[in-house]
């Protein structure tokens, strides 16, 4: 398989505070990567380094073959996100603000079309797509706010923190459509603080803890590892792990990750 | 930068912003109004005001009724007053017992006849509207009553009245006739252009850029393959119009208050009334070339003013933020606009118009007052074009930086 996102050294500081230390990754394609940790682990710093929105420190990173920083524009391009923010135009309805983000993928008004046909069958958009934003339940807005990540077919995903805020019932389906969405040849990071989530959707998972990739592995290996029989058990050895200095190795790469003590 | 990809932005700022009704009232409505109601309704309440106290008789105190001579009776009558007799004028005027008084002393008449010179005292309170026109009404009286003594004590010498003024004081209106129309606060109309560009364009700018960090939309937009440069020109173009559009609707607010509703009113108006709208503003006559040149400052003060909003409101976190932000905006406005009202007291050369915004009020006045000269036009175009160029360079760095785009 080649690796749709690379990341390689990536640091990156805000004033004083370490956000980001030396993180290493690769996503391949048709994978499903889990960027597991606490909040204010440095997920979302990575993800927004990976959008092009922040700028490493240090280190680099491509997605889909072309760097962040140099090719940003047609990184930007190539990526949809979903994070848990949901937020929407109020005044416009779902289907004003799928064209509008369209038009800005260059796609032109029929093909949003189609693709907003297609989408209303995988994701159940109704009455969300002729109705102003301004009156959506949150689940209704998380609908349009997946739509609209993934209208112009991005070869990568990257979900945030996706389900943050969400009832029951609409957790459920941002789960079941990232499960079943056609993957084979686009690579998804799906970030979160939630165990259980990864567990359920993803093939391998890298854990983030103070800023450090403190171990990368497919999720069954990092069980192993830790000789835990749940996601969250594995989770907390590993950090413990982390704090007494024991490296731990990615069993794809066999890369080992230095462990800070 | 791509033009279709900013009319893009723009385009979904504007039809955002159309489905806001307190933008439409804001933008639209109030500046067409607003103007007319002040040039006309203002006036004509005044005016209303004015002639209702000049029509009613004012109860006035007297001392010395019984002394009152039958001429200055008669005159006062006249003035539609009534006189009422009270022995302390000062003390009732105080109290408002009566808005004002006089004061008439023993043997006025004899006195008079005598040749002596006698004094009528009027009580007023200064500050008080109500007493400063019943007691006009009463100087008025007594001096027509003066001038009759003066006629007779003439007459009986055998002089001619003109005796006693050998120089008379004749003055002409140098003014040109632009600026005799424009009248004297004619300061008001750049003011009010530069106010409604300010406020027509808040809205927009604030819930494009505060507005889409604290809705989340802002990250969601950059992440998106489009220039920063082509988001901030897009959200400008949009903020410009919203702002010029405002700025349009005070214009022609300003023509409807100042030439078709006077001219259904003028009747309704009293000479009071149409003398307080001469002042207001008059009737504004600017001819083809003067109309391109206040247009033309009208649109570079509008792109100063947006990518000013753009530029500031980009920092702020949410929409209240960026309402604080822009508030002591509209004092920098006013007080250059006051200051207008002084400007031939004070003088600082052609350079003043260098001055962003101060020198747009400057040259819209002197515009409409037909006294705008070329180097001042080219001054301010060229100064008010460079400083917008630079404040919409400073929205697109702005928009670049990491700690403002993600402040939140």
């Amino acid at each position: 398989m080649t690796d749709m996102i690379e990341v390689s050294g990536l640091t990156k500081t805000f004033g004083d505070v370490v956000a980001i230390k030396n993180i290493s990754f690769s996503v391949a394609a048709g994978e499903v990567f889990g960027l597991l940790g606490p909040n204010g682990a440095g997920k979302t710093t990575t993800l927004r380094i990976l959008a092009t929105l922040l700028r490493a420190d240090s280190g680099s990173a491509t997605v889909d073959g072309h760097d962040v920083v140099t090719e940003d524009e047609t990184v930007r391009a190539q990526i949809g996100v979903v994070n848990g923010g949901m937020g929407l135009y109020d005044r416009l309805s779902g289907r004003e603000i799928l064209h509008y983000f369209g038009k800005l993928y260059g796609m032109k008004r029929n093909q949003i079309d189609a693709r907003i046909d297609e989408l209303d069958g995988l994701l159940e958009l109704g009455d969300t797509l002729e109705r102003r934003a301004e009156g959506f339940s949150t689940g209704m807005k998380q609908k349009i706010v997946v739509a609209r990540a993934v209208l112009h077919d991005p070869p990568v995903i990257f979900f945030d923190e996706a389900t943050s805020g969400l009832d029951v019932m609409a957790r459920r389906s941002v789960l079941d459509f990232v499960k079943d969405y056609p993957s084979h040849n686009r690579a998804v990071i799906y970030s979160t603080h939630v165990m259980s989530e990864v567990d359920e959707l993803c093939d391998r998972a890298g854990i983030i803890y103070r800023g450090e990739l403190i171990a990368i592995d497919r999720i069954e290996a990092l069980k192993e590892q830790t000789g835990s029989d749940s996601l969250e058990r594995a989770f907390f050895r590993l950090v413990e792990r982390s704090h007494t200095g024991s490296p731990n190795t990615d069993q794809k790469t066999g890369q080992k990750t230095e462990v800070s003590a | 930068m791509r033009l279709w990809m900013i009319f893009h932005v723009a385009g979904k700022e504007i039809r955002s912003t159309l489905r806001d009704r307190r933008a439409i009232l804001s933008n639209l409505l109030v500046p067409l109004l607003l103007l007319p109601i002040v040039m006309l309704g203002l006036p004509l309440l005044i005016g209303g005001l004015v002639s209702q106290q000049q029509e009613t008789a004012s109860q006035i105190g007297i001392e010395g009724l019984d002394n009152l001579p039958d001429a200055l009776r008669q005159r006062l009558e006249a003035q539609n007053i009534a006189l009422q007799a009270t022995d302390t004028p000062e003390q009732a005027v105080r109290e408002d017992t009566y808005s004002a008084a006089l004061s008439v002393p023993a043997n006025v008449a004899e006195r008079i006849g005598q040749g002596e010179n006698v004094e009528i005292t009027v009580y007023t309170k200064p500050g008080n509207l109500r007493s400063e026109l019943d007691s006009g009404k009463i100087r008025s009286a007594v001096q027509s009553y003066r001038q009759e003594i003066v006629r007779e004590r003439l007459e009986e010498a055998g002089l001619e009245p003109s005796i006693l003024e050998p120089v008379t004081i004749s003055t002409v209106n140098a003014n040109t006739e632009a600026e005799q129309a424009s009248g004297q606060l004619s300061w008001l109309i750049p003011f009010f252009i530069a106010i409604w560009t300010l406020s027509g364009g808040q809205m927009t700018a604030i819930d494009a850029t505060a507005g889409e960090k604290e809705r989340g939309t802002l990250e969601v937009l950059l992440v998106a393959p489009i220039r920063r440069s082509e988001v901030v020109v897009g959200k400008f173009v949009a903020t410009l119009l919203f702002g010029l559009s405002a700025a349009l609707m005070a214009i022609v607010g300003y023509i409807l208050g100042g030439t078709i509703l006077r001219s259904l009113f003028s009747d309704m108006m009293g000479d009071q009334a149409s003398e307080f709208t001469q002042v207001m503003g008059g009737s504004l006559s600017v001819g083809p070339l003067s109309v391109v040149l206040l247009v033309v400052s009208t649109l570079l003060l509008a792109m100063l003013i947006a990518a000013l909003l753009i530029g500031i409101t980009s920092f702020a976190r949410s929409f209240r933020e960026a309402q604080t932000y822009l508030a002591p905006l509209s004092f920098l406005l006013i007080l250059p606009a006051i200051s207008l009202q002084f400007s031939e007291l004070l003088d600082f050369g052609p350079l003043i118009y260098l001055v962003p915004v101060v020198n747009a009020l400057l040259l819209m006045d002197d515009i409409v007052t037909g006294s705008a000269g070329a180097l001042p036009v080219l001054l301010t175009w060229a100064s008010l074009l460079a400083f917008a160029a630079l404040l919409l360079d400073f929205a697109y760095r702005s928009f670049k930086r990491e700690g403002v785009i993600f402040r939140t």
